[in-house]
C-alpha cells in the first residue's frame, strides 16, 4: 500500500497544522492546539518550537510575515493540507471500522456484524 | 562570585543553578565559568535548552515564544547554542518540554555541534601527522626541546637561567602538539557522551 509516509500524523502535529488553517504567530499556535483539543494536548514552548521548525522542514507550513518585529506568522501550505486530509481519512476509517464492530459504549451490536 | 564547573548533563546543570538561587546566588552570565551575583533566595525553575541559530530574526522569534509562555530568557546568544530560561508566571507549564522526544532533542543538537567541531579539526591534525610533526619517540628525549646554543655546557647560576627561561617554551614545543589531538579527543568524548544520553531519552515514554 502506497501510503504517505508522513503518516500517521502525531496528535500535536495534527492539532497545529489544523490551527494554522488560519495564520498565527507562535503562542497563538500553542492557545489554539490546546482549545482544539479540548485541553488535553498542552504543549511546552521548546517543544512547540521544534515541531513548527520541523514542519517548516517538511515545507507543510510556512512563514508570512510577523507580528510586531520579533513574532513571526505561520501558515498551512498546500502540502500541509493535502497530509491533513491523508490522516483525516486513516482516522475516520478506524473510527467508522471501530463503529463497525465494538461499541465503546458497551452496547451489543452483533446483529451489525 | 564566579565559579567554574563542567556539566555534560542539563538535567544536572538546571539543578545545580536552581540549587545557587536557593543559596541566595542569581546567576547573570556564563563565559568559562559561571558569573554569579548576591541576591534575594529565591525558589527558581531554571531550564535549559540547545539551540544555536544562523538568523537573527528566527532566534527573536524563539525568544518571544518562550516570553509568551511565562519563561524569560535569561542567558544565551544567538550562536552560542546554550539557552537559559526561567519561570516568571505562575500559570503555564512547568517545563519548556511537554514530550520526551523533544527533551531529548536537545542532546541530538549538543552531539552534532561536539561531532561538526572535531571533524573541522581532524583534517589539520591528519596534516600535522603525515608531516612528521608528531613524534612520540621525542617525548623520551626532552633535552632536544631546549634550542640555546650551549645550554648543556653552561653550568650554576647561568644554567639555571637559561634552563628555566626556556622551559615554558621547551615545554610548548614538546607537548603543544599534542594539544590539538588531545582536544579533538576530548571533543567526541563529549559528542558520544550527548548522543548516548539522546538515545537514552528518546522515546523513553512513548509506544511507537
Amino acid at each position: 500500500m502506497g501510503r504517505d509516509k508522513h503518516l500517521p500524523l502525531t496528535e500535536t502535529v495534527y492539532y497545529i497544522l489544523l490551527a494554522l488553517h488560519e495564520p498565527a504567530h507562535g503562542y497563538l499556535i500553542l492557545q489554539k492546539v490546546e482549545e482544539l483539543s479540548g485541553g488535553q494536548v498542552r504543549m511546552a514552548a521548546g517543544t512547540l518550537y521544534g515541531a513548527i521548525e520541523n514542519l517548516i522542514k517538511l515545507r507543510f507550513i510556512e512563514p508570512v510575515g510577523s507580528v510586531g518585529s520579533r513574532r513571526k506568522v505561520y501558515v498551512i501550505t498546500e502540502a500541509g493540507r493535502t497530509v491533513l486530509s491523508l490522516d483525516f481519512e486513516r482516522m475516520s476509517h478506524m473510527i467508522e471500522t471501530t463503529r463497525r464492530i465494538w461499541n465503546p459504549d458497551g452496547r451489543e451490536r452483533n446483529a451489525e456484524i | 562570585m564566579r565559579k567554574f564547573k563542567c556539566f555534560l548533563n542539563f538535567d544536572q546543570e538546571e539543578k545545580w543553578l536552581n540549587h545557587m538561587a536557593r543559596q541566595g546566588w542569581e546567576f547573570v552570565g556564563k563565559s568559562i565559568c559561571y558569573h554569579f551575583q548576591k541576591a534575594e533566595p529565591e525558589d527558581t525553575r531554571i531550564k535549559m535548552d540547545y539551540r544555536p541559530f544562523t538568523r537573527k530574526a528566527d532566534f527573536e522569534d524563539y525568544r518571544a515564544l518562550f516570553e509568551d509562555s511565562g519563561w524569560k530568557h535569561i542567558q544565551g546568544s544567538k550562536s552560542s547554542g546554550y539557552q537559559y530560561f526561567r519561570k516568571v508566571s505562575g500559570q503555564g507549564s512547568e517545563d519548556i518540554f511537554s514530550d520526551a522526544d523533544s527533551k531529548a532533542g536537545r542532546y541530538k543538537r549538543l552531539s552534532k555541534m561536539w561531532l561538526s567541531i572535531s571533524v573541522t579539526y581532524f583534517p589539520i591534525c591528519v596534516v600535522l601527522g603525515t608531516t612528521g610533526t608528531f613524534k612520540p619517540a621525542a617525548l623520551l628525549n626532552p633535552e632536544a626541546f631546549y634550542l640555546t646554543p650551549g645550554l648543556w655546557e653552561k653550568t650554576g647560576s647561568s644554567f639555571w637561567r637559561a634552563f628555566l627561561f626556556e622551559t615554558p617554551f621547551a615545554l610548548f614545543r614538546g607537548l603543544g602538539i599534542y594539544l590539538l589531538p588531545t582536544v579533538i579527543i576530548l571533543y567526541l568524548f563529549f559528542f558520544f557522551k550527548a548522543n548516548r544520553q539522546y538515545k537514552k531519552m528518546q522515546g523513553g515514554n512513548l509506544i511507537r
